[in-house]
C-alpha cells in the first residue's frame, strides 16, 4: 500500500447536512483501510452560520488534525472565506462556481468546477443533495471506489425510506462523474478495503467502556458536549439491559446516581461544567458517605454558559477543588477514544476498592467533537468490587448496625449493600463514627468525639496515599534524552504528537510527556520519569496553565515556558511546532 | 415472625421532649411491621433538619443525605433495585423548599418511593425561620413582623403534577399514620404523605390541628376523583386528613423501565458484556 496522509475540510451553514457528510467521509475513509481523526467545528445553531467538518486520514495512526488543508468543500462563500487561506498549495478545492467566488486561492491548487446545485436539483425539488455531490467528486478525486461511498450512503441513510438513499447515490454518482470526466484522480494511492477500522468518539467510548465494565444505570440531564453519552446509551438500552435516567436537572442525576451505586449498582454520569458545577454538593456526599461514583464531566469552553461547542481544559481547577473542604477524588483525562473506552474499567475499580468519586475529563474536541480509529481496545474488562460483603460479618456487628465506616491499617472499610441480611447500616453525609453514628447534633465539640472527627476525616484522606502508588506517570513520546521536553495532558496531547514528527525531521530535539492520570499525582513515578528532561514546555487548553500550577504545587516543578490556547478551538500541530521552535531560539539566545 | 424489636436503633432521638416526630417514627415501625417488610429490605433516604435524623432511629439501611436531596437519591436506590422497600422521609424545607423540583417530577414519573413529609410549617433545626409552609402573617426569626409570603400549598401541586398517592395525616395520631404508611406500601408509584408533625419549640400548633382535623374517611369521602380532591385539599374551615388520592391504573417509572432494561436491574448485572458484543458496538460507527 503506498503511504498517504491528508486532510479534507468541508463548510456549509448548519442544517446543509455537514454532520452527516462528514460521518460519511470518515466511513469512507476508515472502509478504505485508513487512519482517521477528525473534528466537527459546529456552533450551537439549528440553521445557518457556519459549521464545517475536519478529517485528516492517513495510511498510519493519526492523533489530531494534521497540516492544514489539502482537500476543501466549501458549499458556501463564507466557507470559502473562512477557510481558503488554509488550503495547502498542493491541495484541491472542489467547489460550484455559481455558488462560491473564489479569490486569493494559489495557482497551484487545483481546482475542480462541480455543479453541486445543478445536480442536487436532479433529485429533490431543494438542492439538498448538494453535499452527497460533493462527496461523490471528492471521492473520485482520491481515486476511491465508488462503492465504498455508495454503502456509507446507504447506511447513513438506512432509516429513511429507499429512495432517500437511491437520490443521493445518484447524485453522488453525478458527482463522481463529473470529475472523472475533467481528468479524474488527483492522487495515487493504494486503498486497503478489506482492512476498515472502528471508529468512535470519546463520548461513545466511554459509554461503551462504562457498560463493559458492568454499568447499568446511567443518569443524565442533556448537556452540550456530554448528550452523545446519553444517545447512545438510550440507543442501546433494550439490546444491552441498561437502565438509563433522565433527571429533572442536574442536582437530580447525581443524587440518583448516588443511591444507585449505594444500592449496589455499578452507575455513572456525565455533564459538561455548568452541569458539574451543579453536581459539586452531592459529589462531596459521595466522599462522605463513602458511596463509589464515577462522573464524566465533557470540558466546553467559558465559564457560566460559555461556547457551548467549542473545546478547553480548563475545569480541571473546579475538580481538583469540587465543593467544600477536603476529600478526596481521582481525575483522570484520557487522551482519545481509545483510552476513554479502557479507562472505564480502572475507574470503576477505582471506585469500589477506594469508595470515593472518580471524575473522568474529557473535552469538546475528543468528545462530541472529534472521531478517531481506535485500536488496542481490550475487550474482556475485569471487575473488582473491592471490599463489598455479601453476607454478615459478626466483628462488624453491634446486634443492631453494621460498622460500616470502620477504621482500618489500608483506609478502607467493608461495605454491603441493602438487601444484605443484618447488615443494616446508615450512610451518613454528616460526619459520624465507625457505625456511622452522628457527630453534628449532640456530640461534635466534646472533648471525647474530637479524635474520633479527626481520625474519620484522616481515614478518608488517606486512601489518596494509597490510591496515589497505583496513578500512573505520564507515557514518553520519543527519545528519553532531549533539550526540549514537552509536557502536556488529555486531548492536547494529539496534537503534540503530530508536531513531534514535522520537529524531529527539522532535528530539533524534543520529546513529550503525556498524563492521562492527573489526580492524585504519583509522585514517586512522576519525579523519575521528570527527573532527566530538557526545558519543560507546558502544552494545555486553558488560560492560566491549570495542569501546570498542580505540577508546581505537588512537585514544585517549574516550567520553562508554556503554550496555552483557550479560543475555542483544539490545538493544531503547527501552533505546537512554531511554539517549540521559537521557545528553542529563546533558549538557544540564552545559552 | 417480625416483631416490633426488629426494628428498634440503639440510638434515641435527640429531637426536643413532645416533638411531632417521635409520633412519625412509632407509626413508621408499625406500618413496616404490620407491612411485613423486612428490616434489610427496606431503606429510609432523609435529607437535612431535625426530621431527617430519622435513619439512625430506626434499624434498616439509611441513607441521610444533603438538604432537599433525598428524593433523587431514593430513586436512584429504587431504579438500581426494585426488591427494596423505598421511603424518604424528610421535612417541609427538605421537600416543599430547596427539593420540591425533584418532588414535583417523582410524582410525574410516579417513582415507586414513598415520601412522608414531617410539615412543621417552619425551620426548627436552624432556630426558627420561614419555611415554604409558613403562614402568611407568622411571626418567624425571619419575619419578625409577620410573614408577607404566601404558603405553598403542597398536595394541589403534586396532584396537578401528577401525583398518584395523595395523603395527610397528623402525627398526633398514630394509628391513622400508622394506616396511611400502610396503604402508600400497597400502592403502586409515588405515595406523597404529608404529616402535620408540630414543633413545639418554634411553631407549637398542636391544640389547634387537634381542634381542626377531621378524617376524610369518617365522611365517606372516596379519594378516586381528582377534582373532589382538589375540593377536599381546599378545606378553608378545617384540616382533613387521610387519602384524598389515590389511583391504581398507572404503571410506576419502574415498571416501565423494566420494558426498557428487560427487567434486567443495574444491582443484579455487574458484569463486563460479551466479548463478541463489545466487538460489533466498537464497529457500529465506522
Amino acid at each position: 500500500m503506498k503511504g498517504c496522509d491528508f486532510t479534507v475540510r468541508i463548510g456549509a451553514a448548519a442544517g446543509d447536512g455537514i454532520q452527516s457528510a462528514g460521518e460519511m467521509i470518515m466511513k469512507v475513509m476508515s472502509r478504505s483501510g485508513l487512519y482517521v481523526s477528525t473534528y466537527n467545528g459546529n456552533q450551537s445553531l439549528i440553521r445557518g452560520g457556519h459549521v464545517w467538518f475536519h478529517i485528516h486520514a492517513s495510511s498510519r495512526r493519526v492523533y489530531s488534525l494534521g497540516y492544514g488543508i489539502d482537500f476543501l468543500i466549501p458549499l458556501t462563500q463564507l466557507a470559502y472565506d473562512q477557510h481558503y487561506e488554509n488550503v495547502n498549495e498542493s491541495g484541491a478545492i472542489i467547489y460550484d462556481p455559481s455558488v462560491v467566488k473564489v479569490h486569493d486561492l494559489s495557482q497551484k491548487v487545483k481546482k475542480y468546477e462541480v455543479p453541486l446545485a445543478q445536480i442536487a436539483l436532479k433529485y429533490d425539488k431543494r438542492p439538498i443533495m448538494k453535499n452527497t455531490v460533493a462527496l461523490g467528486a471528492l471521492t473520485a478525486v482520491l481515486g476511491i471506489d465508488f462503492n465504498v461511498l455508495a454503502k456509507s450512503i446507504s447506511d447513513q441513510f438506512g432509516r429513511k425510506e429507499p429512495s432517500v438513499a437511491e437520490n443521493n447515490i445518484k447524485a453522488a454518482k453525478d458527482g463522481y462523474d463529473t470529475v472523472v470526466a475533467e481528468g479524474g484522480s488527483l492522487v495515487d494511492y493504494d486503498y486497503d478495503y478489506a482492512s476498515a477500522k472502528p471508529v468512535l468518539t470519546a463520548d461513545y467510548a466511554i459509554a461503551l467502556g462504562a457498560v463493559n465494565a458492568g454499568c447499568r444505570f446511567y443518569a443524565a440531564y442533556p448537556m452540550s458536549p456530554a448528550s452523545p453519552i446519553v444517545h447512545w446509551m438510550t440507543a442501546h438500552a433494550k439490546k444491552l439491559g441498561l437502565t438509563v435516567f433522565l433527571g429533572e436537572d442536574e442536582i437530580s442525576v447525581v443524587n440518583a446516581t448516588i443511591g444507585a451505586s449505594y444500592a449496589g449498582a455499578r452507575a455513572m454520569c456525565a455533564t459538561s461544567g455548568g452541569g458539574f458545577s451543579l453536581m459539586q454538593e452531592a459529589i462531596g456526599q459521595a466522599a462522605m458517605t463513602e458511596t463509589p461514583l464515577v462522573v464524566v464531566d465533557v470540558m466546553r469552553a467559558g465559564p457560566s454558559t460559555g461556547l457551548p461547542t467549542k473545546t478547553s481544559q480548563g475545569d480541571l481547577n473546579m475538580m481538583l477543588g469540587i465543593s467544600h473542604d477536603d476529600f478526596p477524588r481521582a481525575i483522570i483525562a484520557p487522551r482519545n477514544p481509545e483510552e476513554s473506552y479502557n479507562v472505564a474499567e480502572r475507574a470503576f475499580n477505582i471506585a469500589e476498592r477506594y469508595q470515593l468519586p472518580v471524575i473522568i475529563l474529557l473535552d469538546f474536541a475528543i468528545g462530541d467533537g472529534g472521531y478517531a480509529t481506535v485500536e488496542n481496545i481490550n475487550t474482556e474488562f475485569s471487575i473488582d468490587r473491592g471490599k463489598l460483603l455479601t453476607s454478615a460479618d459478626p466483628e462488624l456487628l453491634n446486634g443492631t448496625w453494621f460498622k460500616r465506616f470502620v477504621l482500618t491499617d489500608d483506609y478502607i472499610s467493608p461495605r454491603t449493600i441493602p438487601g444484605t441480611e443484618g447488615m443494616m447500616f446508615v450512610a451518613k453525609t454528616d460526619e459520624h463514627d465507625e457505625w456511622g453514628h452522628d457527630l453534628s447534633d449532640v456530640l461534635a465539640g466534646l472533648k471525647e468525639y474530637l479524635p474520633i472527627r479527626e481520625r474519620m476525616h484522616e481515614k478518608r484522606m488517606k486512601k489518596l496515599e494509597l490510591l496515589a502508588k497505583e496513578m500512573r506517570p505520564p507515557e514518553l513520546i520519543g527519545p528519553s534524552v532531549a533539550d526540549i521536553s514537552i509536557i502536556t495532558w488529555g486531548s492536547s496531547a494529539n496534537p503534540v504528537r503530530e508536531a513531534l514528527e514535522r520537529l524531529w525531521n527539522e532535528g530539533v530535539s524534543v520529546n513529550s510527556f503525556e498524563f492521562s492520570d492527573l489526580y492524585p499525582i504519583n509522585k514517586e513515578e512522576v519525579r523519575k520519569m521528570l527527573a532527566s528532561t530538557g526545558k519543560m514546555v507546558m502544552v494545555e487548553a486553558n488560560y492560566s496553565g491549570q495542569f501546570e500550577k498542580l505540577l508546581k504545587r505537588e512537585l514544585g516543578i517549574d516550567m520553562a515556558a508554556h503554550i496555552r490556547k483557550y479560543n475555542g478551538e483544539p490545538f493544531y500541530p503547527i501552533e505546537i511546532e512554531k511554539g517549540v521552535v521559537g521557545i528553542r531560539k529563546e533558549v538557544h539566545a540564552l545559552a | 415472625m417480625l416483631e416490633p424489636k426488629m426494628y428498634e436503633s440503639d440510638t434515641r432521638p435527640d429531637w426536643c421532649p413532645g416533638c411531632g416526630d417521635f409520633g412519625v417514627l412509632a407509626a413508621l415501625k408499625d406500618a413496616l411491621i404490620k407491612s411485613g417488610k423486612k428490616p434489610h429490605e427496606v431503606v429510609i433516604v432523609s435529607g437535612i433538619g431535625c426530621s431527617s435524623n430519622l435513619p439512625g432511629y430506626i434499624r434498616a439501611y439509611g441513607f441521610h443525605g444533603l438538604h432537599g436531596r433525598p428524593v433523587p437519591v431514593a430513586v436512584g436506590i429504587k431504579t438500581a433495585n426494585p426488591n427494596l422497600t423505598v421511603i424518604a422521609t424528610a421535612g417541609d424545607g427538605d421537600e416543599y423548599g430547596i427539593g420540591f423540583n425533584h418532588v414535583v417530577h417523582a410524582a410525574r414519573r410516579n417513582d415507586d418511593i414513598k415520601l412522608i413529609v414531617m410539615n412543621n410549617e417552619i425551620y426548627g433545626l436552624t432556630t426558627g425561620q420561614l419555611s415554604p409552609t409558613s403562614r402568611l402573617g407568622q411571626k418567624t426569626k425571619t419575619s419578625p413582623d409577620g410573614s408577607i409570603i404566601y404558603p405553598l400549598k403542597p398536595l394541589p401541586t403534586i396532584l396537578g403534577a401528577g401525583g398518584t398517592f395523595i395523603a395527610r395525616t397528623f402525627s398526633g395520631d398514630p394509628k391513622h399514620f400508622s394506616w396511611v404508611i400502610q396503604e402508600a406500601l400497597n400502592h403502586r408509584g409515588f405515595a406523597l404523605i404529608d404529616a402535620i408533625s408540630p414543633c413545639v419549640t418554634w411553631h407549637n400548633i398542636y391544640d389547634e390541628v387537634k381542634k381542626l382535623f377531621y378524617k376524610l374517611e369518617d365522611r365517606g369521602y372516596k379519594p378516586d376523583d381528582e377534582h373532589e380532591a382538589y375540593k377536599a385539599m381546599s378545606d378553608p374551615e378545617g384540616i382533613p386528613i387521610g387519602i384524598f388520592y389515590r389511583r391504581e391504573d398507572k404503571p410506576s417509572f419502574q415498571e416501565r423501565l423494566a420494558e426498557q432494561n428487560l427487567g434486567k436491574w443495574p444491582v443484579h448485572n455487574v458484569s463486563p458484556l460479551p466479548k463478541n458484543t463489545v466487538e460489533e458496538l466498537l464497529y457500529e460507527f465506522s
